[in-house]
């Protein structure tokens, strides 16, 4: 076997040899040696007759020829490992050289096989001349050129100057960067779970076909030149799922531009210019429905186009158009106000304002639903002209401006009786004279919602639930109407916000056909005021809830939440966000409970359901 | 195959035909994601007592694809983690249209 002086710890791990390998090997003749010199020989051989070697270079077995103590040579950290046929094109006498060096031999010893003694000969002959600061030919115009760290590699085995190095950087592809990593792995696949929950899209079991198809359309959406005559709905997830992959651009968007539909939703017009909107107007004529979420640049030539043409626009939705002018709005609703059912203006800080809403009676005399949200400029004088819509019946205001309560008495009391929507947001000093005004003159409403009210008491809201003439509500949103006061954090003497009557009466007046309640933050709620809402022996039985948020509502246990899933037959969600007192509760199969504080997360209860 | 049981009984499985005549037979229960076909098989109708649904409207490729799908909705109908399933993208327009008229939404059951 090798001669090997000292015992090396090296690797020992040897293949198997053949038979006359031993047999030579201890008579000390090594088959190596044998074999690269029969090689050299029939290389010379075949230069003098002018035949290029065919055969690659010689496969190196395991044995070590010599043992000798060689001299050392720096290795440059980087390996890169060339091909057979670069090697072939380097000088074999520079192989040679590497291969009788001591270093080379020492090094075969410790490398295991075949390809790691091709590798470890690549490596020795980057050394050669891959050194910073050394000389080399360019391989490619043959130059003679420093080396520096920043020398790039030929294909083929060798280095490039840096002209050349840059020719080669121009004509190869830019860098693909990376894919985003898909959550892979345990802990990325909880998270995803985790996240689905939070995002509403958790569900147990395959996605729908119809996802499916829809995200391998967003996909290839390049390759689709007409999406055909496809139903609406159908066409509005697809909107849906290209805006949230922010892939609606104006090539997009001509998908959605047929002559003969009547809606048009873009929930994302981000990347959509000024023409594209007016493009809208042109293709589609019979426009009825537009939504444009993210319509920056719905200015006022968008403005100008959609006033000369003859569409009768029913519902408008805008969302972020900023760049609209006051004037523009006004003649707008003046000149198109007509037709108008339904107007939403989201994010329009300062030119939509008071003389909008004042110009709304007037040129708007069919509006059924206004939705004016986050908003700077409109003030109580807008909100007072409310009261001369007599047909409105969805009302939604959420500004940043403080109206007085008295205003929107009077609204009410005006407009009152039709309204099936009323949703005041974030409005903190809003009073119980507002709530009275609910009670006394509003008889058809279905939701109602009213968030961050810190002057609302507990009396307010039981007044206004008790004996009310209005059928049962159906959307109910009354978060963060607490006391917010740090100098009294836990007591609540005045009883401000919605607290335990006024929960009871809530749940006694509506909860018959309520579908979803949010009391988030409503945190003077008692235990006791739960327990008696949701009977732990299920008396009381609230069929159509499907969700349902009391997030940081603190006295909310896991007994209660036992309680609710047995009251709720039909309780899709559960958000207990911030209910510290909630620790390990087993959630029927088919709900979800949001915001468990602790690691775990939800726990599906498994084979067992005995709720069912 | 049919599904003539005298007591009412229905067979496990039932035969989806296509608009050209290619028929696939499915397990009832992996069909009960599609709307339609649910209420093809409810309990009066022609369909549910000979266990065979015609659909006019679905020509032989999409159907095999939808029956593909069917089959995978109900491998993975109590799993939480869930592969996706491959769906060809030169079909998924016709099969766009195949799911929504078969009632095959993203609904919660």
């Amino acid at each position: 076997m090798s001669r090997q002086q000292n015992n090396r710890p090296g690797r020992q791990i040897r293949g198997p040899q053949s038979a006359l390998t031993d047999f030579l090997a201890s008579h000390n003749i090594s088959a190596n040696q044998i074999r690269l010199d029969a090689d050299a020989r029939r290389r010379a051989a075949e230069q003098e007759n002018g035949v290029t070697a065919p055969s690659n270079e010689p496969s190196a077995e395991q044995q070590a020829a010599e043992d000798e103590v060689g001299e050392s040579s720096t290795l440059t950290t980087t390996v890169t490992v060339t091909t057979r046929t670069s090697r072939r094109k380097t000088d074999q006498k520079v192989i040679d050289k590497i291969k009788a060096s001591k270093t080379y031999q020492k090094r075969k010893r410790n490398a295991g096989n075949d390809d790691e003694e091709d590798d470890l000969l690549d490596a020795m002959l980057r050394d050669r001349a891959s050194l910073p600061g050394q000389m080399d030919n360019c391989a490619n115009c043959g130059k003679r050129f420093t080396v520096t760290a920043y020398s790039r590699n030929h294909p083929d085995g060798g280095l490039l100057c840096s002209p050349c190095g840059k020719e080669m950087d121009k004509d190869a592809p830019p860098k693909k960067k990376p894919a985003k990593r898909v959550a892979t792995g345990p802990v990325g696949r909880r998270r995803q779970v985790q996240s689905k929950i939070l995002d509403g899209t958790f569900q147990l079991g395959a996605k729908s076909l119809m996802s499916l198809c829809i995200e391998t359309l967003a996909k290839n959406i390049d390759l689709a030149e007409d999406l055909g005559d496809l139903p609406q709905p159908v066409i509005d997830k697809i909107a849906r799922k290209l805006s949230k992959q922010r892939l609606l651009n104006p090539t997009t968007l001509s998908l959605f531009l047929q002559p003969t539909t009547d809606e048009v939703c873009i929930y994302d017009g981000a990347k959509l210019s000024a023409n594209d909107y007016i493009r809208i107007f042109q293709t589609v004529p019979g426009l009825k429905k537009l939504k444009a979420r993210n319509a920056i640049h719905f200015k006022d030539e968008v403005m100008d186009f959609l006033v000369s043409r003859k569409t009768e626009l029913e519902d408008f939705y805008l969302h972020g158009s900023n760049l609209i002018d006051e004037e523009k709005w006004l003649e707008f609703l003046e000149k198109k106000g007509k037709s108008l059912k339904s107007l939403r203006v989201y994010w329009t800080d300062k030119h939509f304002g008071d003389s909008a809403l004042a110009a709304l009676p007037s040129s708007c005399p069919s509006l059924v639903r206004l939705k004016v949200c986050h908003n700077q400029k409109v003030t109580g004088e807008g909100i007072k002209h409310l009261a001369e819509l007599k047909h409105l019946k969805h009302l939604s205001i959420d500004l940043r401006n403080h109206v007085h309560s008295d205003i929107y008495v009077q609204v009410l009391s005006s407009i009152g009786r039709n309204l099936e929507t009323f949703s005041i947001t974030r409005e903190i000093d809003l009073d119980n004279t507002v709530l009275d005004a609910i009670h006394n003159h509003c008889r058809s409403l279905q939701k109602l919602r009213i968030t961050d009210s810190e002057v609302m008491t507990d009396e307010g809201f039981a007044r206004l639930f008790t004996k009310w003439e209005n059928k049962c509500l159906l959307f109910v949103d009354l978060q963060k109407c607490r006391q917010v006061d740090s100098a009294h954090p836990r007591e609540n003497p005045d009883n401000i916000g919605l607290c335990d009557k006024g929960f009871k009466a809530l749940m006694a007046h509506s909860g018959r056909k309520i579908q979803h309640l949010n009391v988030h933050g409503c945190r003077h709620i008692s235990a006791e005021a739960f327990e008696a809402v949701f009977p732990a022996n299920g008396k009381k039985i609230y069929p159509e809830l499907k969700k349902l948020e009391i997030s940081f509502c603190e006295e909310v246990s896991d007994f209660i939440v036992g309680s609710i899933f047995k009251c709720c037959p039909n309780l899709h969600e559960l958000n207990v966000f911030g209910c510290m007192k909630v620790k390990s509760v087993r959630v029927p199969k088919g709900k979800i409970l949001v915001g468990v504080p602790n690691a775990v997360g939800m726990v599906i209860e498994g084979v067992d359901d005995d709720e069912e | 195959m049919n599904a003539t049981n005298g007591n009412g009984g229905a067979s496990k499985y039932i035969t989806l035909v296509s608009k050209d005549g290619f028929e696939f037979v499915v397990l009832r229960e992996a069909t009960l994601c599609s709307d339609y076909i649910k209420g093809m098989l409810r309990n009066n109708m022609t369909e549910a007592r000979t266990g065979r649904c015609e659909l006019q409207d679905i020509n032989g490729v999409i159907l095999e694809k939808v029956v593909e799908y069917f089959h995978y909705w109900y491998k993975y109908r109590d799993r939480e983690d869930v592969p996706d399933m491959e769906i060809p993208v030169e079909n998924c327009l016709e099969l766009v249209v195949a799911a929504d008229y078969l009632g095959m939404d993203s609904k919660p059951h």
